[in-house]
């Protein structure tokens, strides 16, 4: 499975362009094509620098994730002391003072909310790139054992 | 010394709580036990691959269980409802804190970690910074986290045992009924866990979240459906229930600051995600994707306790005002009778006895797994870490086993006294592990995945500052309740900006940017640990017993592959790699 292409330019330079490609185009095709041109071991990995087409699409996502991620933990919080009046009425229905179902239920909530669309796009992330969790974990579990054994004991 | 320990022992006893022996729940608890003992004897293990993360190989809802009954421990169980209770909006940071944590854990670290492929925490540390001390301190942190965290776990199951087991004072010279129950407890888990290893911990970890969620939600179901509080959803409907339990319950920043409740939440979220315990879950999974899946499956069946925790603890009030005494005001509540809550608000609700067991018996459940999961990644740092890595490192199997079997007799043992007199609540006392767990491992685990340039020099200065940061609330605030002679908090301006429990936010700061700003100073890592890190982020999917390293080190196929590039790189950063190969030279 592994497949990296070898080309002789800069890796940086290809990887740039591959991905205008798939961000521009957006088909599939295309991604996985420069997935299949990205070599992820000569690829810089710095979370405020990303530097594989792969990697850019997936921290839009984790960014975009945590933004929502931190309004739902502090922003109940935050309105609360900043306006205590409105945040603590009582719900209609439920009855609860607001900020108290907010935090109670809602951070938890949110939480898990986020996390099952996070794991959902980091899934279609991998469809897009051409990429198969399933049949190489199954094919190269053999293989493997040796390589961790040889690992373990130094 | 002996006066102060007297008003401590006397104050444990929790009031209202019925506290003798009863025959079916102590059947139910017993047989609770050799049920865990015969799944550990069964999965027993001989090698350490299956010690340790159990062969790599958990499924989904399976290690999703394990993550939710590693992490739900008698501070979810019992501490959390206490603090709700009597902590009133402030207790909701744990509701907070312990579940949005994983969150971050997955889009950061859960994927990245279970593609290094390592067995322990330390483990990545050391390998990920080259540096056998970066390594030693990593573990001797993990050793602090169990020994911190288990304390709480021991208070929580004496007390409930209390209720099952009875009175027992006397027995054990000097010891009064709640600590003789620390004794006997703790006793029961290190036999198990020193007889079953991490296999048997995993195995009986579905088997534990099983048995506490079952407890957990039916008292609380039963609770609200025969005292007329809810019928189908009681974690929607306690809300009704709020406006009549007095303004503490609810009020805001009435019993703690605006800065002590975000200072809290930060410390148990990034906390969360440095935990050992919980980050040994991801290399125990069979694929990458497993570690995500699963972490979703393990936040779900960690809301559903969370869920139901704050209903339980308003039901619990109301009827605590009902039946015994004002739950706020003076004399109020006794925090021992808050901290069996759970267990109480069942007794309250004269529910049949065997049913109060079945939920007392949920809560020991919960102590007795997350155990389990700290004191296997305390031991593993010690023997795996420190003795095999460090110390003697042609160690066979058999002696590695021994040293681990040895440090979790020595982990029991220290544990045992610390929760003799406990300094603090459940759940503070949990909260201080966490203020630990984020202000050194989380630091590490996030530059270490995220920023290829951090290096050891950055990670060794970090972690000592972060270290020493957290040392300096917990002598402040905790160390001087062991001292008889010293009151605390010795500085009460430090014990409000930087509270033990909510450290993390002082401390996590100046750690990223002490290890930072040492890592630009000092020469970048070799290209070996560099091409570690990017294979943690690389997408393309990797074998079940395969790590980082093996993928960078005799995947011959890459290397070829690699061409022209590598040796651009290579070109670019030759001397200092060679350089720092030299002197990393383990």
């Amino acid at each position: 499975m592994t497949d990296n292409s070898s080309h002789d330019s800069g890796d940086n330079a290809g990887g740039r362009a591959a991905d205008d490609a798939a961000t521009d185009g957006g088909v599939a095709a295309t991604a996985a094509q420069a997935h299949n041109d990205t070599d992820y071991l000569g690829a810089e990995v710095n979370i405020l620098n990303p530097s594989t087409p792969y990697m850019r699409d997936h921290l839009r996502i984790v960014w975009t994730g945590f933004a929502i991620w931190v309004l739902a933990v502090w922003g109940p919080v935050t309105l609360t002391r900043l306006a205590p009046g409105p945040m603590t009425i009582q719900m209609p229905i439920l009855g609860f003072p607001l900020h108290y179902f907010l935090v109670a239920f809602g951070a938890p909530t949110s939480a898990l909310i986020l996390a099952f669309w996070y794991s959902r796009r980091r899934d279609a992330l991998d469809e897009k790139y051409g990429i198969d969790h399933a049949n190489v974990t199954k094919s190269e579990s053999g293989t493997g054992v040796a390589a961790t054994d040889g690992g373990a004991d130094e | 010394m002996t006066r102060s320990s007297l008003l401590l022992q006397s104050d444990l006893l929790p009031e209202a709580l019925d506290i003798s022996f009863k025959l079916v729940p102590a059947i139910l608890v017993l047989s609770m036990l050799g049920l865990f003992l015969t799944i550990g004897f069964v999965f027993r293990v001989a090698d350490t691959d299956n010690m340790w993360v159990a062969g790599r190989s958990i499924g989904n809802l399976e290690n999703g269980m394990a993550i939710g009954a590693n992490w739900m421990s008698a501070a979810s169980y019992l501490g959390m409802a206490a603090s709700i209770a009597l902590a009133g909006f402030y207790g909701l940071v744990f509701v907070v804190g312990w579940t949005t944590g994983y969150f971050i854990l997955l889009i950061f670290l859960a994927a990245q970690l279970r593609r290094f492929g390592k067995y322990t925490a330390p483990d990545f540390v050391g390998d990920r910074f080259n540096s056998d001390s970066a390594r030693a301190i990593a573990a001797v942190t993990t050793f602090l986290i169990g020994f911190v965290y288990a304390i709480g776990q021991a208070k929580g199951m004496a007390l409930v045992s209390l209720y099952i087991f009875g009175d027992y004072g006397g027995l054990i010279p000097g010891l009064d009924g709640y600590q003789v129950m620390v004794v006997f407890m703790m006793t029961i888990t290190v036999g198990y866990l020193t007889l079953s290893g991490m296999m048997g911990a995993t195995k009986n970890q579905a088997v534990q979240y099983t048995i506490l969620i079952v407890a957990f939600v039916a008292g609380l179901y039963a609770v609200g459906w025969t005292q007329g509080y809810s019928t189908v959803l009681p974690q929607l409907e306690y809300g009704a229930l709020i406006s009549q339990l007095g303004s503490e319950f609810s009020e805001p920043f009435a019993s703690s600051s605006y800065y002590l409740w975000v200072a809290t939440t930060f410390s148990l979220i990034v906390g969360t995600c440095g935990l050992p315990h919980v980050l040994v879950r991801f290399y125990t999974v069979e694929s990458e994707r497993t570690a995500r899946w699963s972490t979703v499956w393990g936040l779900f069946f960690i809301c559903i306790l969370y869920w139901s925790a704050p209903a339980f603890a308003a039901f619990g009030t109301d009827l605590y005002s009902q039946n015994v005494g004002p739950t706020y005001g003076d004399p109020g509540m006794a925090s021992a009778a808050s901290e069996v809550i759970v267990v109480l608000a069942a007794q309250l609700a004269e529910l049949p006895q065997w049913f109060v067991g079945l939920v007392a018996a949920g809560g020991i459940a919960a102590a007795i797994a997350t155990v389990a999961g700290l004191f296997i990644a305390g031991s593993s740092a010690i023997s795996h870490d420190i003795y095999t890595n460090i110390i003697n490192e042609d160690a066979t199997q058999r002696q590695q086993i021994l040293v681990g079997r040895l440090s979790i007799v020595a982990l029991g043992a220290l544990t045992t006294l610390a929760a003799l007199n406990p300094a603090s609540s459940i759940a503070a006392l949990v909260g201080y592990a966490f203020s630990l767990a984020g202000s050194v491992l989380f630091p590490m685990f996030f530059l270490g995945m995220w920023w290829e340039n951090a290096n050891r020099q950055g990670a060794l200065a970090g972690m000592t500052t972060g270290l020493t940061l957290w040392s300096i609330p917990m002598i402040n605030q905790i160390v001087p309740t062991y001292i008889g002679s010293l009151e605390a908090p010795l500085s009460a301006g430090l014990a409000q900006w930087m509270p033990a429990i909510g450290s993390a936010l002082i401390t996590l700061p100046i750690v990223f940017v002490v290890t930072i700003v040492v890592s630009m100073a000092t020469d970048e890592p070799s290209l070996e640990t560099k091409r570690i890190v990017r294979q943690c982020h690389s997408p393309e999917p990797m074998g079940q017993q395969e790590t980082a390293e093996d993928v960078v080190a005799d995947g011959g196929e890459d290397v070829a592959t690699d061409g022209g590039r590598a040796v651009d790189d290579a070109a670019a950063e030759g001397d200092r790699a060679d350089g720092d190969a030299a002197a990393e030279d383990r």
